[in-house]
């Protein structure tokens, strides 16, 4: 009998067939066809999920379908599928939110040339499948397949404008920002996976908990590593906010709602391993809320929506890190499909709003959009509500309560915590409402020609017309989500196995009275004129703060000092001069705003492209021997042993064995009479032949 | 029936279907190379009598059914291509229509 679970491998399969179908391109599908095969791989797995949590919530929820299996050794290599209560409900959130993306892009990429759309769609099919995979995942290795695929898609998808050069930097930012996390991961895992012999998740985390706590400490923060670079957590958030030159569509799937929070998702999945180590759950828990404050504190000074909705998601899954780091991961996963749909609803409706528009992703593009899209703005606002989180009403105040219920609970340290988690739920306010407020502002009548062709000239295809219901139907089911999911924040815990935390009156209170400090705040902000200036000139960052002041001082100072200490005698006037005027630069580029990017800039990219350039002796004059060794090394291997199998000698080869064949051919082709006799007498030569050669064979 | 005579038979089958090979390669009319091609099944076809008679056994006539359809149906075609050939370009020589390798 077959075995119901083999409908998990059916979750991931439509997407990825898509996506081999899209990314080879037999048959030069027409438009209507690339667009009808998106859809189908994008909604496909929502109506696989769907038997599943019926299973799931029938009969038993705990089922595996293996895959492949080695063995050598003790120790055991299963590939395999698992359905438990966490994966059920995380798959089905990805392929719910995925299959409102997806059909959003129908309508929202239609004005891409045909090669491009392809690409995109063949893409977006692949991180569904990716991202299916690796929530459905019995084992680590097929874990990490989909985590690392999930990261190669992000890359392409975000550097998807490839006649940008900030779009293709900012791809290139988040795979090697992403890269680097996911070695802390990958180690991490291997050694659990070398002290539990398998690779079986059901087997790894029970072996996880019970070894010698020097290794738990060391595994568990690994874990924790790799999950705050995917997550964009501090201090890897920088790629984020860049990541936002990809398309909205993109922005909503994999930069806000499933991808991003996978980090999250991943710290509830080995939650068994990162609580048992009140050491490491306190750091993340102080990261998460660090994040969380850093986040929204950042989100509220953003001019540029997508910006402002990436800080929003920085700050969001910081809660989710903080809630496991709590001790509730129930909570976070809560959390995580709560945020998936209204944070996707945000991107999907600013990006219609600011669609209608001439002024790019600007918070300027939001004027006028209650006449210009009122479903999007009607759709936004309850987006923004369940982010600000509006007592009772919306989704995002159950979940987030359940946090702050759960913080507040914590003993001393909790308190603590739910101050800060309390703040920044009133910062989120703020800056959910802030383009709200933005919006209901009446259009600017007249735009410069220069903007426009401006904006038509970073390929921003804006349209006047109205969206369809291609648009229109996956904003009002988000929104109804959004709105509605609260009442599904108590059963999901409890359905993950915990019970949903239960505070007591006077903090439920005074957080339910947070958001609309928030609300009236960002309203001050945005109808109160001086203020409006002031957070203008906040913004645009004119002068040096005081934080590139300390930063001067403790920072590029002594680097300075230091470069001119282990230069010595040798440094002549003009080097130090220049030096002086890099230095200057620096400053003045960081005095621009870009302040932790700027950090990242002077302490790692700076160093390292000027330690190649040093060691190549690109500089000239300090040609140093043994930096040079190894490229001198790499370039006559290179010569030695590339070169002389480049494309030219190897082709030139190949064409003159083929020319050699000519001669042949003639020979053959003269064999060829036509003649039906030459043809039996060749036929009979032939069979004789074969009877001579049985004979001679089978001689005894 | 005698070794002796098996040999015999299988000797004279040979030489029909020797007689049927050297006809198809020294004819040159279509016609007759046709009727050179029914002797070299006819020559296989008594082999396989002999044969079966020999080792009483049913399966050489069982051949010999198989071989008389076959031979049926390479006649139906032969002849069928010989019309055409002879009614629509005048052919009776068969190099004279080697142009099909081009």
């Amino acid at each position: 009998m077959l075995s119901p679970y083999l409908l998990l491998l059916l979750v991931p399969a439509p997407p990825l067939a898509v996506f081999l179908i899209l990314g080879l391109d037999p048959f030069f599908l027409r438009r209507k066809a690339v667009q009808g095969l998106a859809l189908l791989g994008g909604i496909a797995p929502f109506f696989a999920m769907l038997p599943l949590l019926g299973l799931c919530l029938g009969t038993e929820c705990r089922g595996v379908m293996p895959i492949f299996t080695l063995v050598f050794g003790q120790s055991e290599v299963a590939l395999a599928l698992l359905l438990d209560p966490m994966s059920t409900l995380v798959g089905l959130t990805v392929a719910a939110v995925g299959a409102m993306v997806m059909t959003y892009a129908i309508d929202y990429m239609s004005d891409a040339r045909i090669a491009d759309l392809r690409r995109f769609f063949a893409l977006m099919n692949l991180f569904l499948a990716a991202m299916l995979t690796m929530v459905l995942a019995g084992d680590t290795i097929t874990f990490f397949f989909g985590w690392e695929l999930m990261g190669l898609c992000s890359f392409f998808l975000i550097a998807y404008n490839t006649g940008l050069p900030q779009a293709v930097a900012a791809g290139r930012k988040a795979f090697i920002i992403t890269r680097f996390a996911d070695a802390f991961l990958l180690a991490g895992l291997l050694l659990l996976f070398l002290e539990a012999n398998s690779v079986r998740l059901d087997v790894l985390i029970p072996a996880g908990t019970i070894m010698t706590e020097d290794r738990h400490v060391v595994i568990a923060l690994l874990l924790l590593a790799g999950a705050l670079g995917k997550s964009a957590q501090v201090p890897f958030h920088t790629w984020l906010p860049s990541a936002m030159a990809g398309p909205t569509p993109v922005s909503a799937l994999l930069h806000s709602a499933t991808m991003v929070a996978a980090g999250a998702f991943m710290l509830a999945r080995f939650s068994p391993i990162v609580m048992s180590e009140p050491a490491v759950q306190a750091i993340a828990a102080i990261f998460g809320v660090g994040t969380a404050a850093f986040g929204a504190l950042s989100a509220i000074f953003q001019a540029d929506v997508k910006r402002l909705l990436a800080y929003s998601s920085i700050s969001q899954i910081g809660f989710m890190v903080l809630a496991v780091g709590l001790g509730a991961p129930q909570v976070a996963i809560a959390h995580f499909v709560v945020h998936a749909m209204f944070k996707s609803l945000l991107f999907l409706a600013a990006g219609d709003i600011t669609h209608g528009s001439d002024l790019g992703t600007s918070m300027m593009a939001m004027r006028g959009a209650l006449r210009r899209r009122p479903i999007a703005f009607v759709t936004y606002v309850a987006g923004a509500s369940s982010l600000a989180g509006l007592p009772f009403v919306t989704a995002g105040w159950w979940s987030k309560e359940a946090i702050l219920a759960t913080a507040w609970s914590g003993g001393a340290f909790g308190i603590l915590v739910w101050v800060v988690a309390l703040l920044t739920a009133t910062c989120t306010a703020i800056y959910a409402f802030r383009p709200v407020f933005e919006a209901l502002q009446p259009e600017p009548e007249h735009l410069s020609r220069a903007r426009r062709g401006h904006a038509v000239a970073l390929d921003l295809h804006y349209r006047k017309r109205w969206g369809s219901a291609f648009i229109g139907l996956p904003l009002v089911m988000l929104a109804s989500g959004s709105l509605l999911g609260g009442v599904l924040v108590g059963p999901i815990i409890r359905f993950l196995g915990a019970e949903p935390p239960h505070p007591s009156h006077l903090p439920e209170l005074v957080a339910a009275f947070a958001p609309f400090v928030g609300i009236a705040t960002a309203a001050a902000l945005t109808f109160v004129p001086s203020l409006a200036a002031a957070v203008a000139g906040a913004r645009d960052m004119r002068r040096p703060t005081r934080l590139d002041r300390k930063f001067q001082r403790w920072v590029i100072e002594p680097y300075v000092r230091l470069v001119r200490f282990l230069a010595g005698n040798r440094m002549g006037a003009r080097a130090e001069a220049e030096l002086e005027l890099r230095h200057v630069q620096i400053v003045r580029w960081l005095s621009r705003g870009a302040r932790m990017d700027g950090i990242y800039q002077a302490l790692f990219v700076r160093p390292f492209v000027n330690t190649v350039r040093w060691l190549t002796g690109h500089r000239g004059g300090t040609v140093d021997p043994v930096g040079t060794l190894p490229v001198t090394l790499a370039q006559r291997g290179m010569q030695a042993l590339v070169t002389r199998l480049a494309h030219d000698r190897f082709d030139r080869f190949w064409m003159r064995s083929a020319n050699r064949l000519v001669r042949l051919w003639v020979l053959a082709s003269a064999l060829q009479t036509g003649r039906s006799r030459d043809y039996a007498l060749g036929a009979a030569l032939g069979t004789a032949a074969l009877l001579v050669i049985a004979w001679g064979t089978t001689w005894n | 029936m005698s070794a002796t005579t098996l040999v015999l038979l299988l000797a004279l089958a040979g030489g029909i279907f020797a007689t049927g090979f050297f006809g198809l390669l020294a004819r040159r009319a279509i016609l007759f190379q046709l009727i050179s091609l029914e002797m070299m099944l006819a020559g296989p076809a008594l082999a396989f009598l002999a044969g079966g008679a020999f080792h009483g056994s049913q399966q050489g006539q069982a051949m010999f059914i198989l071989i008389l359809i076959l031979a049926a149906a390479e006649v139906a075609l032969g002849l069928a291509l010989y019309l055409a050939l002879r009614r629509g370009a005048d052919v009776e020589d068969s190099d004279t229509i080697a142009g099909l390798k081009h």
